[in-house]
């Protein structure tokens, strides 16, 4: 309860702060705002382009909030079970390399997902591994391997697999997809994530593992008190490497649901930025599944709508991931604020 | 009528489900120590952190130096000199003694007339100066992680003297003091008196009390119910006044009966993490119905030695046998299973996941049995009842039953939680070290009582404890360790206190 009003105390912040510089730049911030709803399909916009309505818009904004409930899922895993994956976005890279590379040979979407599943376990999985055998702090393994996992990757789709129009991989085959794209339904253009009732299903399955299970017991008294946790007999290592496992997992989804599903190809030398957002999105989520779910949706509205609101405004889009850092700035700082009022 | 320094007049302080204080109004007067007795979560610690700015009364008001003051935050308390030493010492482990006590406020010099540092020569003649003073001998250019718990505690001192504190408060100071310590430690507080300081002093030993204070408030469950004049009031009194009813402090100890061989340990040896060899060939045996307590000055391999047979350390040598199995090699979970319970020295970071709702803690070392889970599903009403059933077999005091994080309760009810998780067990095998520490008379009581209980339902109790009273109180059999062996195994009724002091002190190697 206390977690769910600091975490609204933070979003109006940081909407406020964004307001001030939305008005310093000569901008309305209530106008601005209403585009970030407007381009998420949860407010009507003046005129439509034919075959679109509120309701395209509504289904492209779930399609981007798809892998990020998976990405956020899988940051407030590893938090629960004290581990800060800030390797996400590495995890989703090479989820979604593996899919592509697979689906290149046998299109199948079933295919996608358990090659996404196994790429993110693995490297979750590896991390996990380095801490415990070598005692290497997870947050520095996390960003190594984004970066050689992005440089490799980067690599191999600029020297075999680049798109020579596009500049990014060649697209998967509309069959391995994960969202229909250009769906025609009542002379609509539609996207349909079908990805998306399995990151809800997820997010409650998760919800219930953490909460009512053995494991979900262990992952949380060993990231809580890892001590506590070897003097209750529990398998700390196991439960480490199972928690990292089970996080890289999810990254792999929001890999799969990213890179072949909202997008059809990825784009070489970057990684997701999605990644860091997940972040702030599941701190403001306090770490819960079905808190995820809840802050995916409010942080998609901003990153969705600030393509019409750059548009309308004539605002940078960039005032979007700024509002997105403040969220996760006064998330983080609340967190540890409300630490130190317990302690 | 000497003047008084510090008044609270209708203090009120509530947290969600319990009032910590209710309307509390006391005066305190320079230049006395003034003790603070009270049982476990009476509200003690609460009350002097209001004056230390750590929470602010919901109700009431403080005048310090008959000014009212709204003290919101330590460092407001630090401009009204008002120190506070915590139970849980604030120092930088790897910092000297020297920059501890400096930090935040260190004498800087111009270097080359224009760079501002800080000025190191000056800071350790002021400490030094400071503690000769005073009494507190420290070297300043020690580094706070080589230096013991006692040492530690006069830095702490030494930084609310620098910083010129005349209202000094300790919350339970002793608590981690070895006997010897502890006389020194309130000569200390005499001689901090006699420099005119004013001293607030929380602790659970009635005898400390006696011996140092001038007045003591007594709570009892948020309320002031008085305040005494020490030197006119007997403990029994103040025992009587702070538990509320008639107690007796005694255990009352049938003779034992000893069983079969529970425990053997042989010859074995154990590294302490930092992989220095803390237990020597240490070789005893424990049977059904017996107390085996072991004393020692506070750092002599009890800690290593407990985990040792707990299963939380390895042992590098030798062997250790619980009811005829060798259990050596054998992991925590499987010693649990065995019937080895252990109550751990350190209850906020091994007996306890603090940020877990109490009720999860119960089944903490038992979370996968059939009790409390089902093929990796929890039993949700088991872990509800099971808390309620503990919470009231032990008198576990907390705010919202269960569903409190364990980490808001009281230091006491944190044990008591503990204490029943093990006891619950009804293992062969009960390891207790130092079960009592920072509890209050009452508590200490119930817990020697449930020691004897458990021997005489036929358990093997394993006690280690730095404090010879408990170990007089409990022991069937003591053993002395001193540097990591044992030095002395002998029937409890044949040794007295000195002779105890004095194989402590290593005295008797040889025999
Ligand atoms: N931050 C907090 N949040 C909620 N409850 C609290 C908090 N701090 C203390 N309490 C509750 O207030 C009561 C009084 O606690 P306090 O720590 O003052 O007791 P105490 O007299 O110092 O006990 P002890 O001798 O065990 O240290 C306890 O019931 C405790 O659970
Ligand atoms: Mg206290």
């Amino acid at each position: 309860m206390r977690k769910f009003f600091l975490s609204c105390f933070a979003i109006v912040i940081s909407l406020l702060f964004g307001a001030l510089i939305l008005w310093l730049m000569g901008k309305d911030p209530v106008a601005a705002y209403m585009n970030l709803l407007q381009g998420s399909g949860l407010m009507h916009k003046v005129k439509y382009a034919g075959r679109q309505s509120m309701f395209t818009d509504f289904m492209s904004f779930i399609d981007a909030m798809t892998p990020m409930i998976f990405a956020s899922l899988s940051v407030a895993v590893a938090l629960r079970g004290g581990f800060f994956n800030i390797g996400v976005a590495g995890q989703m890279m090479a989820a979604g390399f593996a899919a592509h590379m697979l689906a290149g040979v046998i299109p199948s979407r079933v295919l996608v997902v358990v090659a996404g599943l196994i790429a993110g376990a693995v490297v979750g999985a590896l991390i996990g591994w380095l801490r415990y055998k070598f005692n290497v702090n997870e947050v520095v393994s996390s960003i190594m391997l984004n970066s050689i996992l992005m440089y490799l990757i980067t690599f191999y789709i600029n020297t075999f697999y680049v798109n020579p129009v596009s500049r990014q991989s060649k697209p998967i085959t509309d069959a391995a997809r994960l969202t229909l794209s250009g769906f025609r339904w009542e002379g609509l253009k539609v996207d349909i994530a079908l990805a998306f009732p399995v990151a809800i299903i997820t997010a409650l399955f998760l919800n219930w593992f953490l909460e009512r299970t053995t494991y979900g017991y262990e992952i949380k008294a060993t990231g809580l008190s890892p001590n506590a946790a070897y003097y209750a007999g529990m398998n700390v290592n196991r439960t480490a490497l199972m928690t990292m496992t089970l996080s890289g997992a999810l990254a792999g989804l929001a890999g799969v649901s990213y890179f072949c599903g909202y997008l059809a190809s990825i784009q070489p030398g970057t990684t997701p930025a999605m990644g860091f957002d997940a972040i702030a999105v599941s701190l403001l989520g306090g770490n819960n599944p079905l808190g995820c779910v809840l802050a995916s949706f409010l942080i998609t509205i901003i990153s969705k709508g600030s393509v019409y609101m750059s548009s309308r405004q004539n605002i940078e889009p960039e005032i979007a991931s700024l509002i997105t850092a403040f969220i996760l700035t006064f998330a983080a700082c609340s967190a540890i604020l409300d630490r130190r009022r317990r302690k | 009528m000497p003047e008084v320094i510090v008044e609270m007049r209708h203090i009120t302080k509530r947290f969600p489900g319990i009032v910590a204080n209710d309307d509390v109004s006391l005066e305190i007067r320079k230049g006395e120590i003034f003790a603070v007795l009270g049982e476990n979560g009476a509200g003690k610690s609460t009350l002097v952190s209001m004056l230390f700015g750590m929470y602010e009364p919901d109700e009431g008001e403080i005048f310090i130096r008959g000014r009212k003051e709204r003290i919101n935050s330590p460092r407001y308390a630090t401009s009204l000199s008002i120190g506070m030493v915590h139970q849980h010492f604030r120092l930088v482990s790897n910092y000297t003694i020297a920059e501890n006590i400096i930090l935040g406020l260190e004498p800087t010099k111009k270097f080359l007339g224009m760079f501002p540092c800080v000025d190191i020569k000056k800071a350790n003649r002021d400490i030094a100066e400071l503690s000769e003073r005073y009494g507190l001998k420290v070297n300043p250019e020690d580094v706070i992680e080589n230096v013991n718990v006692a040492t530690r505690q006069r830095v702490e001192i030494l930084k609310m003297l620098y910083r010129e504190a005349e209202i000094l408060i300790f919350d339970e100071p002793t608590a981690v003091l070895t006997p010897q310590e502890i006389d020194s430690f309130l000569h200390i507080l005499k001689n901090l008196q006699a420099h005119g300081k004013t001293i607030i002093l929380i602790t659970h030993k009635l005898r400390e009390i006696k011996a140092v204070a001038d007045r003591c408030a007594i709570m009892n469950r948020g309320k002031l119910i008085s305040i005494l004049d020490v030197p006119t009031t007997s403990t029994d009194e103040m025992a009587r006044l702070m538990v509320g009813r008639e107690v007796s402090f005694t255990t009352e100890k049938s003779p034992a009966h000893f069983g079969d061989v529970v425990l053997s340990v042989d010859n074995i040896s154990v590294k302490s993490v930092t992989g220095y060899e803390a237990v020597r060939g240490v070789t005893f045996e424990i049977h059904a119905g017996e107390v085996f307590a072991v004393a020692g000055v506070s750092g002599n391999g009890q800690n290593e030695l407990a985990d040792s047979i707990a299963g939380l350390l390895k042992t590098s040598h030798g062997t250790i046998t619980l009811n005829g199995h060798d259990i050596t090699r054998a992991s925590v979970r499987e010693r649990i299973q065995a019937g080895v319970a252990y109550i751990p020295e350190d209850r906020h970071n091994v007996g306890l996941v603090l940020d877990f709702p109490l009720r999860d803690n119960f089944p903490l070392r038992r979370y996968y049995s059939p009790k409390f889970s089902r093929r990796g599903i929890i039993n949700e009403a088991e872990f509800d009842g099971y808390g309620r059933t503990l919470e009231e077999r032990y008198d576990i005091r907390s705010s919202q039953g269960g569903a409190t994080i364990t980490r808001s309760m009281s230091g006491g009810n944190q044990q008591k939680a503990i204490i029943a998780r093990e006891v619950d067990m009804q293992t062969p095998l009960i390891i207790f070290m130092q079960p009592t520490r920072g509890l209050d008379a009452g508590a200490v009581m119930n817990i020697h009582r449930q020691i004897v209980a458990e021997r005489d339902r036929g358990a093997a109790v394993l006690l280690i404890s730095l404090d010879l009273d408990e170990i007089i109180d409990c022991a069937d059999t003591i053993a002395v360790i001193y540097n990591g062996s044992i030095n002395k195994i002998a029937p409890a009724e044949s040794l007295t206190v000195d002779d105890i002091g004095l194989y402590m002190m290593g005295v008797g190697r040889t025999a």
